[in-house]
């Protein structure tokens, strides 16, 4: 496998702390039970990793997981501060996310990271309603959750966002709205509203193929979209991407890159980076990752090259989620497309035919309609 | 060699039986092949062929074997043994003086082996009955002869007993096959007659074709005359299989090999021609064989992205090699231009499928199989009618046709109620039952062909654990109550989608297709209303919902590359349907015309 490059200075940067409480059974993303593991030896690895992959003074940092506040303060402080001495993060970064879970966000450890350059928390609300988060496995009750809310705003933090996911086989319309509306008066600046979805490999997944549970069906499903959208909508929160909501200037940078098809270097297992086309990722697992670190912390475990064509597509289908749209000679520029004729503004003019994309102030952008449409626009410009 | 010395023969064998394992113990045995160069199953050389484990295309090998201190030449060629494959079998037997009746001793005689015997028989060739497997623990050689007997009327009593497996008795049965076979008629010195009993197109050599030496002989050099083709051609080189292509520069009466000439033309090339020397004595031609009849057709049409030129020649080159299938062009309202498709039987026609996909990378949508139909005007002419798309309103014709196979079923004892019961609802006629052994019986019944295709060989397996066989032949036509089913999809008929079948079943195929239909073509942006039809009745009716939820809702840098590659797989699975209208209908919606077990496959 080639390896990865040094990324020039400023690039976004993502670091994967997998640990967690409890394994949620919807999750797809590349977690671990924390019981018994060497966390400290985990940040000796990701710090070797840090010191010969993570870019000087990066304009944004997310730290995702798993469960970030998973780690103890001391730990926390150990991965900030020796985070920050390889990359000056502190001095550059415009935004620096941690994500969060209720049962582990305490208040110390919250002024912790506020002292320590942090200033965004994202909180793994997902729902206040009891039984929805028994069947979502959830550690934490409705109560903990507001605590959590509680404590990020007395520790200072100006920005928040709250993770919440809609359509649970236990909801109906009228509890979700419900639920909604409680959130929406704690006031957050930023909402992440997911449907439910079942990916292959997940528990839940896997107790929906034995027919377990009844899942909700297309038109709940699209009744809870319209509704959660409007809710927020009303509420000042305008949905900048399919799933996200803010307050005007309150969107989330880090992400938005992602969105913008832009480059960003990930640290930590399952990590994935970015740069100009070429894609790689970490080992998804904490030792193969930690041996193949030790032996070279530059090396990845996957790579893929894309030509400007893919590029082009990719553009495309990843600008299309933000409510901004694509403008044609931006996607261009991002994906390397030089030659005269640009066969991904031949797809916008036929899907403005059909009514799923509009064309404003020089943006092709997804219609109210195809906004649960995104992915079958999307695909219409991949290769 | 000395016609003497010679000895042609193939084997006769069921699927399993063991037919390829005892040729690769026959080669190894007599050193043609070294043991370290043996491959399992050195004579089926088509990829195709070794992984469905059977044997598709006749091949030739010689091999020499000594017997009281004299040398004789062995050619065996090899014949296929699934139904569908009889031409093939015919052309094969056309070449020898005997067969080996292969026999496994723990299964017993199947339906096809019966077939393909009396075929042999027919064309008076020496039978050896052999029963092989007899080192398995579950053999039960004595029976089995019995039922030898019973079904082909050869004496069996005398029975080799081999394993292929471990070689045991196979030294005995090749001084067998001298002792009882035998030779070859033709004498060297008579004006050359040689029969053209397969031809396969190589790369790199040009057409090579494979002959029997019936009289006379044929040097390299020679300037040879085909017969019915009228085409000259130079002998460039000759040789034989041993197995692997071996130059002799000269073939004798008697003998079988191959020769290579500059033959460009496929069609230069005619399976069961016969070729002579150029401006020799007058002969007379060989019996050529009887020209294959096709009992199933389909037509094959290029996706949207493929190209009918490519098909044409993709088509011509498995024609060379497989003299059975016959095509023509053909156009359909909705799939545009395509070829239609002769083919022997389901079997074949699958094979074709996949050797186009796989050897000549063609992407394509096959129809559902349909047989052949005749319409009876009131004048007393017939038409023959290949496709449901083709059949005059009924108004204006007299009687719709169709062609009755009688199907003979083997089956174990306990199933014979089963079977019964299957044969009647597929529309059969009971003919009659004959006991072969205690636990064994024959039972012949008149079925529409139709029927045939439609799912009842899956029936018959799944009914019998497996244990049930069948072969069938044609035998005549029939009328009776047949309407034509058509479908319409998003108000549009397709006309490759409808089918010709019997009025009293036609109401819960037509529900059935529809059902099949609305899982299997993928939901649009818009609602896709499906309908069965016969005449201006509806029959039956399914709504495809828009799709109107199609979107990821986390996606983030970590899924990237993840989520893309499943956007565009589930692209490229649409790029493989057939527009029709703007409903895009994928490959296997075509084949929802057929039973539930034909779709399996």
């Amino acid at each position: 496998m080639d390896h990865h490059q040094p990324a020039p200075e400023g690039t976004p940067l993502y670091v994967h702390l997998p640990f967690c409480v409890h394994l949620c059974p919807y999750c797809d993303f590349f977690s671990v039970d924390g019981k018994g593991q060497d966390v400290d030896g985990f940040l000796d690895t990701l710090l070797l990793e840090a010191e010969a992959r993570a870019p000087k003074a990066p304009r944004t940092v997310f730290f995702g997981g798993g469960t970030p506040t998973y780690l103890s303060e001391p730990q926390l402080q150990r991965l900030l501060l020796g985070l920050d001495e390889l990359t000056g993060f502190r001095a550059s970064a415009e935004e620096v996310t941690v994500e969060c879970n209720p049962e582990s966000l305490t208040l110390p450890k919250a002024q912790l990271m506020r002292s320590l350059g942090v200033d965004r928390l994202s909180i793994g609300v997902q729902s206040l309603d009891p039984e929805t988060l028994a069947f979502f496995e959830r550690p934490h009750g409705p109560e903990q959750a507001l605590a959590a809310v509680e404590a990020t705003r007395s520790a200072g933090f100006e920005r928040f966002s709250i993770d919440l996911i809609h359509g649970s086989p236990t909801e109906e319309l009228a509890t979700t709205e419900r639920n909604l509306l409680q959130l929406l008066e704690l006031r957050p600046q930023h909402v992440s509203a997911y449907g439910l979805t079942y990916e292959p490999g997940t528990p839940l997944h896997a107790r929906l193929e034995r027919e377990e549970f009844v899942p909700q069906d297309e038109d709940q499903e699209l009744a809870n979209l319209d509704s959660v959208h409007r809710l927020l909508e009303d509420a000042g929160l305008r949905g900048y991407e399919v799933s996200n909501y803010s307050s005007i200037g309150q969107e989330c940078l880090h992400n938005v890159n992602y969105w913008h098809n832009g480059p960003y270097v990930g640290i930590g297992p399952s990590a994935a980076s970015h740069a100009q086309g070429t894609r790689s990722g970490n080992p998804r697992s904490i030792p193969r990752w930690r041996a193949a670190k030790q032996a070279d912390p530059m090396a990845a475990a996957f790579e893929e090259h894309l030509d400007p064509r893919a590029r082009l597509g990719e553009t495309w289908w990843l600008g299309l989620r933000l409510a901004e749209g694509v403008d044609p000679e931006v996607a261009r520029t991002t994906a390397g497309w030089v030659a005269a004729e640009d066969p991904a503004v031949g797809e916008a003019e036929a899907l403005v035919a059909e009514g799923l994309l509009e064309l404003l102030a020089g943006r092709y952008r997804l219609t109210p309609r195809a906004r649960p449409l995104a992915d079958h626009v999307g695909r219409q410009f991949l290769v | 060699m000395d016609p003497a010395h010679i000895r042609n023969f193939s084997i006769i064998a069921h699927i399993d039986h063991g037919k390829s394992t005892l040729a690769d113990r026959m080669l190894e045995c007599t050193g043609s092949v070294q043991k370290r160069d043996m491959t399992d199953r050195v004579l089926d050389d088509m990829e195709l062929e070794k992984e469905r484990g059977i044997t598709i295309k006749a091949r030739a090998v010689t091999i020499f074997h000594e017997k009281d201190g004299e040398r004789y030449m062995l050619n065996l060629i090899d014949t296929p043994g699934h139904v569908d494959f009889n031409y093939e079998v015919e052309k094969s037997l056309q070449a020898c003086e005997g067969a080996i009746l292969l026999v496994d001793a723990s299964q017993g005689v199947e339906a096809q082996t019966v077939a393909n015997a009396y075929l042999a028989i027919e064309a008076n060739l020496e039978i050896v009955p052999v029963l092989n497997k007899v080192d398995l623990a579950h053999s039960r050689p004595d029976e089995i002869a019995e039922e030898i007997e019973n079904s082909i009327g050869v004496d069996a009593a005398d029975a080799k007993r081999v394993s292929a497996k471990t070689g045991q008795g196979v030294p005995e049965l090749l001084d067998q096959i001298i002792t009882q076979i035998p030779p070859p008629k033709g004498d060297p010195a008579d004006p050359l007659r040689a029969l053209i009993i397969d031809a396969v197109y190589d790369e790199y050599r040009g057409i090579i074709v494979y002959l029997r030496i019936v009289d006379g002989t044929v040097n390299e050099r020679d300037t040879i005359y085909m017969m019915g083709t009228e085409k000259v051609f130079e002998a460039v080189e000759l040789g034989r299989f041993s197995p692997k292509m071996l130059r002799t520069k000269v073939l004798h009466a008697g003998e079988v090999g191959y020769f290579i000439s500059n033959i460009k033309s496929l069609g230069d090339v005619r399976v069961g021609d016969t070729v002579v020397l150029h401006k020799g004595p007058k002969v007379e031609m060989l019996p050529g064989y009887a020209p294959p009849m096709h009992m199933v057709y389909a037509d094959f049409y290029p996706t949207a992205s493929g190209d009918f030129e490519g098909l044409r020649e993709a088509l011509t080159t498995l024609t060379l090699s497989d003299s059975s299938l016959a095509f023509e062009p053909v156009t359909s309202d909705a799939l545009g231009f395509g070829f239609r498709c002769g083919f022997l039987g389901l079997l074949h026609m699958e094979i074709v499928q996949q050797r186009l996909e796989r050897e000549h990378d063609m992407d394509m949508i096959q129809t559902a199989p349909t047989v052949t139909y005749r319409v009876r005007y009131a004048d007393g002419t017939e038409q023959e009618i290949h496709s449901p798309g083709t059949l005059p309103d009924p108004d204006k014709f007299e009687e719709l046709l169709e062609p009755i196979a009688r199907i003979s079923m083997m089956v174990p004892t306990e199933f014979v109620g089963v079977v019964m019961q299957m044969a009647v609802e597929a529309r059969g006629e009971y003919v009659r039952t004959e006991y072969l052994s205690q636990s064994r019986v024959q039972l012949f019944f008149d079925v529409p062909l139709a029927e045939l295709i439609y799912d009842f060989y899956d029936k018959l397996k799944s009914g019998t654990k497996g244990y049930g066989t069948l072969n069938y032949d044609v035998t005549g036509y029939r009328a009776d109550k047949l309407v034509k089913l058509r479908i319409l999809v998003n108000g549009k008929e397709v006309d490759a989608l409808s089918s010709i079948i019997h009025q009293d079943v036609a109401d819960r195929r037509g529900r059935n297709i529809i059902q099949r239909l609305r899982k299997d073509i993928p939901r649009h942006q818009f609602e896709v209303p499906l309908q069965a039809a016969i005449g201006g009745r509806i029959i039956a009716r399914e709504t495809i919902r828009a799709m109107r939820k199609d979107v990821t809702a986390k996606c983030y840098g970590g899924d990237i590359t993840r989520k893309r590659k499943l956007l565009e797989k589930q692209k490229k699975g649409k790029r493989r349907m057939r527009s029709i209208g703007n409903v895009d209908i994928p490959q296997k919606a075509f084949l929802s015309v057929l039973g539930e077990g034909e779709k399996k496959k």
